[in-house]
């Protein structure tokens, strides 16, 4: 029987169970199972919100042997409203037993007959299986930058997990540490790095919810990019309910808002690349490109006062990674990959040149997971 | 099966799974060669496509994982197209 892909219907929860334990069986970690609810948690499809997602999955039989997720949210391309699909946690059986090796490609294929304007996002490095897969398909990618910076050294030093890879740089590592050297060096480097701007007419503050106030910003803000997800309050509040940990600040010039930020202050315990350090990161931001610099300010000091021991981000546009680096980030090497099909590459064309006039983040695509 | 469309088919396999030609047979498939995972799978397909000149369905994509199920759905799809 020739495998279909389908919406996935109450009746196939218990395939995808079974599913899944296939998955758990060949060492596949939780991350990458499907979820065991055809209704999704995140983003479920109410009423006439444009902002949903959809379960597929690839039926053989009474079996499954794969899912993926669609969500669909409106994009402004050029400040003109362009759906556009992100295609994310593709899994097929082939993982696990090559005998499905051909899943894959038939969801890919699939899911661009069902959607053309699809785009990934994440996906861990250029290196990865899907991120080959959609480069074999004349899709166009891009790493967006990722940056970071030590707020405690002592602390970074013992525990980034790069940095323990190997013994050698463990041991390096943990010599700067007790010495001294690796706090003076990344001080100095903060300090260098650093730029002073005459902040004395921003400020900030926090909130919780976003208003129809915001949506000017929104308004005057999305006709500076070339590339950005919609920004308007019922989408933000989706997307940042309150309740959830998310951390909010607003900032201000001259009493008028200029720009918002979402952040994470994140205790990880045991984590692959941070240790247990405490992470600070900028999940999503707004701001026209010239007000990047106070955005990012205000992150980075709200962030430090809360005494996380690192703050990071993904950001696309050039205007904000500019910000980033005046604000004595550093940049180091991306597993945040970009990906669009052939018809949304098209629109972005040249894609190579426009990749830094988009606003794309951690708040874009399935959002700060693992955050 | 055709032989040529199956040495066609063999030569293909082969330089996209990185293997010797000699170690293809009508009987590999994606569970007896190493290197046929589903990147691969996905290059063998538009290989088959660009040399071809034909577009799989993706229904036809999953069941190419044996060579002698290539060769006869790329010989259906190629009769079918004159």
């Amino acid at each position: 029987m020739a495998i279909a892909i389908q919406p996935y219907t109450a009746d196939l929860i218990p395939a995808v169970k079974a599913f899944n334990q296939r998955l758990r069986a060949g060492g596949i970690p939780l991350e990458f199972h499907f979820p065991e609810n055809n209704i999704p948690q995140w983003l479920p499809k109410v009423e006439d919100r444009r902002l949903y997602q959809e379960y597929y999955l690839a039926v053989d039989g009474d079996s499954v042997r794969g899912g993926f997720i669609l969500k669909f949210q409106d994009f402004f391309l050029d400040a003109r409203l362009q759906p556009v699909v992100y295609y994310h946690l593709p899994v097929s059986e082939g993982i696990v037993s090559k005998a499905y090796a051909g899943v894959g490609a038939h969801m890919l294929r699939s899911a661009l007959k069902l959607q053309p304007m699809l785009f990934a996002l994440g996906m861990g490095g250029f290196d990865r299986p899907l991120p080959q897969m959609l480069k074999a398909m004349g899709w166009s990618l891009w790493a967006v930058p990722f940056y970071f910076r030590v707020n405690h050294p002592s602390k970074f030093l013992r525990e980034i997990e790069p940095l323990r890879r190997s013994r050698s740089r463990l041991l390096l590592a943990r010599l700067a540490a007790r010495t001294g050297l690796g706090w003076a060096g990344v001080k100095l480097v903060n300090a260098v790095r650093t730029k002073h701007w005459w902040l004395a007419e921003t400020s900030f503050a926090e909130f919780e919810t976003f208003t129809d106030a915001d949506n000017e910003l929104w308004q005057k803000c999305r006709r500076h990019y070339k590339l950005i997800a919609a920004r308007d309050c019922q989408t933000l509040n989706i997307l940042y309910p309150p309740k959830r940990n998310f951390l909010s600040i607003k900032v201000s010039r001259d009493g008028q808002p200029i720009g918002w930020v979402v952040m994470l202050d994140t205790q990880m315990r045991d984590n692959k690349y941070f240790g247990n350090l405490r992470l600070g990161s900028i999940v999503d931001c707004l701001a026209l490109p010239e007000d990047a610099w106070a955005v990012i300010y205000a992150a980075k000091n709200f962030l430090e006062k809360r005494g996380v021991d690192l703050t990071i981000t993904n950001q696309s546009h050039a205007a904000w990674c500019g910000a980033l680096e005046s604000a004595g980030f550093l940049q180091a090497q991306s597993n945040f990959i970009f990906a669009a099909s052939k018809p949304l590459a098209e629109l972005l064309r040249p894609f190579q040149d426009n990749q830094n006039q988009v606003l794309l983040n951690r708040g874009d695509g399935d959002g700060p997971v693992n955050l | 099966m055709s032989s040529q469309l199956f040495e066609k088919v063999r030569g293909i396999t082969a330089d996209i799974l990185e293997v010797s030609p000699d170690q293809i047979t009508p009987q590999s498939s994606s569970e007896n060669i190493e290197t046929w995972d589903s990147v691969h799978h996905l290059n063998l397909i538009l290989a088959f496509e660009q040399e071809f000149g034909i577009q799989l369905e993706p229904e036809e994509i999953d069941h190419m994982n044996n060579v002698e199920r290539i060769t006869t759905i790329l010989a259906q799809k190629l009769n079918h197209h004159g």
